[in-house]
């Protein structure tokens, strides 16, 4: 009760005012990795205008005083299903797979803005995420696109920005899963100079029932540097993959990379950015014996950079407990920060997003206490300089169950 | 020499000897002897904790006390205890709680690697296997085990899966790896025996083309099942011993209900299907002891508190189906002030990552309960991941809590256990170090670890 009046109080006041805000007095992270400053930031429209110590303003801006409040950039999820996958048990609200399509499958028209997963997150500080298929049987499932959680029909974002595939434990020999990725990769660097037709005659193209899409896809994985996300864990399945990236001159992002500790050195040599669970220290396939909590400190101290999943769909914002357990365990807390905001925003190429730097788009979260504590929350979240309701379904079912009226829960609303 | 008496009475009983009635009276309790524990504690030392900050699992806070173990049991939480004669840990600004207790855990059933040959926690042939217990397929290599202990889990319960109706009895285990099933399981702890609600046995059975396929399948499975159960129970106890039936393994687990020994822990996530099953457990005769995952269980609170049933949650998992997608982050506070504080809420993992954070779960729960409206203090969410799950596992009176005579299953953290900054640093269970974060020597590596990467190096480090 007492949580809802409160947030929409904050939306109601700042609302009116929406042009110029400033934060006064933040502990602010920047995303870059710097230390944190306390500092004034002046939002004017959907950019940072200013940063700095006690900023003069005019009298229309809206003061908004953080006593010392930590703030950060919006975070940025760089592996979701946001707005494509309600419910994961049921097919029918799923769009985050293809039965025709395999490399060149892209989600992007798929987004639901409206998918009750993307209040929760936003209230949760996550203010953009990247969206990518779901995995198949198939070496490379497909396009993720960059959504903003805004929530507007008016989709923003960027389509198509990384490719998805996975390599290791799950179907077949991972020696046949490398001859094939190997193959769709030279298929990949034949359409810079071929005919997508002559392409498709091929005779691997035919065998693998591939499509126009998947070979467009290719070209743009192996001949413009489109981000390559590949999932794997066993070490030398990592070198595999480093292989792979010099052979074809790959954009390579690496996932999970349970066992990357055993092979740091030529990792960090690779300049391969990884995105990682860093609570997910179970062996659960023989490709994870090495899985540890330890993961992030290695990565973060050979100086790779690191960005964070999440175990569990739906929840993308728990990136910040994930973290938290990696600071925990000995990852530095601003390089943290920065695997949530601009790691991302640099690695797939989002644009001004994800730091707090002057001229940047202001998607902003000011959180009521350290952001790494999975207990603390948002106290005004910031996309596009605009002050974002922090309701969501959950916060509706609460309010009504915490209503202690005398009448049936259906007319409490 | 006992075994071997209750072996020959068995055997008569087989062959169906008509002389049968002049024989000692055979009844169930005998079976108690089988599989039952025989775990004893590691060794273990006098030790006084000085000056700790403790969460006594009750509710209870003491800034600046210390607290005495010996013989594996907790002596006493004071100030300026006598330190002679013991060993002197000085645990000042650190924290003490009691060890961390998972009411539902896979662990051992569903053993990692996750893969096909370890996959034994759900017999889904049949939608009622009330005659499977989940120990009989506890693996005691899995690395989880270690995993858990390094986050302050001294003792867990491990139930079947919830494929089916009655998917089997429940055990809960000390967490020390031990070579057999019976040196873990936890002395004189009740079995319980898993139901299952809604989704996942219509599910299972209905794309088989069988009952159930409905909800109301569900309920006519279970209904049926109790009839039975009924039946065989006034069989059981009938004086002439030619009159009871033949001993039946999933009835002795359903009349092991009907007595009261055995605790129902029932997975359910909608709110009206446990108001169901409490209606069940009312025409029946029995207790409903802990609903487990309880997504909804906010919307019916009051009821709980009333019937005196625990509802074990987690604190924000859902949409990953239709029955888990009304989740609210509230759902654990509101859980526990129902019925002015009187409701029993539990944080569970079910999920060999969650288990190693339960207090890290318990704090989102309780921010979110005060950001809805409560005063919810840490000492009291404390309750939620110790005594209280330990209370709906039936071991209340052995562990779960700070207090003089309770085995000594207790953890010391590096911070506040609240935070995400917090780490076990020792973890005692009966007063033996089973985990120390500083001495390698004593933190556990199973088979599976040892040496699996490289000869030289194990696994977990």
């Amino acid at each position: 009760m007492k949580y809802f009046s409160l947030t929409f109080f904050a939306v109601f006041s700042l609302s009116a005012f929406s042009q110029s805000i400033l934060l006064k007095g933040g502990m602010v992270h920047s995303g870059t990795g710097a230390g944190a400053t306390l500092q004034d930031i002046l939002i004017s429209g959907n950019e940072i205008a200013k940063i700095g110590k006690n900023l003069t303003i005019n009298g229309k801006t809206q003061v908004i005083e953080l006593n010392g409040l930590p703030v950060t950039p919006g975070l940025i999820s760089p592996m979701s299903n946001l707005g494509i996958v309600e419910i994961n048990a049921l097919d029918v609200t799923r769009d985050d797979e293809s039965d025709i399509l395999k490399a060149g499958f892209s989600i992007f028209n798929a987004f639901n803005p409206h998918s009750t997963g993307i209040p929760w997150n936003r209230s949760n500080g996550v203010t953009s995420a990247i969206t990518s298929p779901g995995s198949s049987s198939f070496p490379m499932f497909g396009l993720a696109s960059y959504f903003i959680l805004d929530g507007s029909l008016e989709i923003k974002g960027l389509k198509d920005i990384a490719m998805f595939g996975r390599m290791g434990a799950s179907y077949g020999s991972r020696a046949e899963t490398l001859t094939i990725l190997e193959s769709l990769l030279e298929l990949g660097q034949k359409a810079s100079n071929t005919p997508v037709e002559e392409i498709l005659e091929m005779r691997l193209a035919d065998q693998l029932e591939l499509q126009a899409q998947d070979i467009l896809a290719l070209n743009n994985v192996v001949n413009n540097g489109l981000p390559f996300v590949l999932e794997t864990n066993r070490a030398v399945d990592i070198l595999q993959a480093i292989a792979l990236k010099k052979k074809y001159g790959l954009n390579l992002v690496l996932s999970s990379v349970e066992e990357a500790p055993m092979v740091i050195d030529q990792l960090r040599a690779s300049g391969i950015p990884v995105i990682i669970d860093p609570m997910d220290n179970i062996p659960n396939s023989f490709d994870e014996l090495g899985s540890s909590l330890l993961l992030g400190k290695v990565l973060d101290q050979a100086g790779i950079r690191v960005m964070f999943s999440t175990q569990r769909s739906h929840n993308y914002h728990l990136m910040r407990q994930g973290s938290g357990n990696a600071v925990a365990y000995g990852m530095s807390y601003e390089s943290a920060i920065r695997g949530m905001t601009l790691t991302v925003a640099e690695t797939f190429k989002l644009g001004n997003r994800g730091s707090i730097i002057e001229g940047k788009i202001a998607d902003i979260v000011v959180w009521d206490a350290d952001p790494l504590e999975p207990s603390s929350f948002p106290k005004f979240v910031f996309i596009e300089g605009k002050s974002q309701d922090l309701s969501s379904r959950s916060t509706r079912l609460t309010e009504r169950y915490t209503n202690k009226d005398d009448k049936p829960s259906s007319y409490k609303h | 020499m006992k075994n071997i008496l209750h072996l020959s009475a068995l055997l008569l009983l087989i062959i169906g000897c008509s002389d049968m009635s002049t024989l000692p009276n055979l009844d169930l309790e005998d079976q108690k002897d089988y599989f039952a524990s025989t775990y004893t504690p590691m060794d273990s030392e006098p030790t006084l904790f000085k000056s700790a900050n403790i969460y006594d699992g009750l509710g209870g806070e003491f800034i600046g006390y210390d607290l005495l173990v010996a013989d594996g049991k907790i002596i006493e939480v004071g100030q300026a205890l006598s330190n002679s004669g013991v060993k002197v840990i000085d645990a000042s600004d650190q924290w003490i709680t009691p060890g961390i207790f998972d009411i539902h855990s896979h662990m051992g059933v569903y053993s990692a690697p996750g893969v096909s040959t370890s996959s034994d926690g759900n017999e889904a042939t049949a939608p009622v296997t009330a005659e499977v217990w989940a120990e009989h397929s506890v693996w005691t290599q899995d690395p989880q085990f270690a995993l858990a202990l390094k986050g302050g889990v001294t003792s867990f319960h491990v139930l079947p899966g919830s494929a089916n109706l009655f998917g089997g009895r429940g055990a809960t285990f000390k967490n020390i790896s031990q070579n057999t099933i019976q040196a873990m399981k936890f002395p004189d702890a009740p079995h319980s025996l898993k139901m299952a609600c809604g989704e996942n046995p219509k599910r299972v059975y209905g794309n088989r083309r069988q009952s159930p396929s409905t909800r109301m399948g569900n309920m006519a499975g279970y209904r049926s099942a109790w009839i039975d159960a009924m039946e065989y129970r006034d069989g059981m106890n009938e004086r002439d011993a030619d009159q009871r039936p033949t001993r039946d393994l999933a009835m002795d687990t359903l009349k092991g209900v009907l007595d009261g020994e055995i605790l129902i822990q029932n997975h359910c996530y909608r709110a009206e299907e446990m108001a169901m099953m409490i209606e069940m457990s009312k025409e029946f005769d029995y207790k409903v002891t802990t609903f487990h995952h309880a997504v909804e269980a906010y919307k019916i609170a009051d009821l709980l508190a009333d019937e005196g049933i625990c509802a074990a949650m987690w604190a924000d998992w859902w949409g990953f189906k239709h029955e888990a997608y009304d989740m609210v982050p509230a759902n654990i506070a509101i859980i526990d002030q129902a019925r002015n504080g009187t409701g029993c809420a539990i944080v569970h993992s079910d999920d060999a990552v969650g288990i190693q954070h339960l207090n890290q779960e318990a704090a989102k729960a309780m921010a979110a309960g005060n950001r809805a409206g409560y005063s919810i203090s840490k000492a009291h969410a404390m309750k939620w991941i110790t005594s209280n799950p330990a209370k709906a596992a039936g071991v209340l009176e052995h562990t779960g809590s700070i207090e003089a005579g309770k085995d000594a299953d207790i953890v010391l953290w590096t911070h506040n256990p609240f935070s995400v900054y917090a780490r076990a640093q020792q973890v005692l269970i009966d007063g033996a170090v089973a985990y120390d974060m500083n001495d390698p020597k004593k933190q556990p590596v199973t088979d599976f670890d040892l040496g699996i990467i490289n000869p030289k190096i194990n696994r977990v480090q």
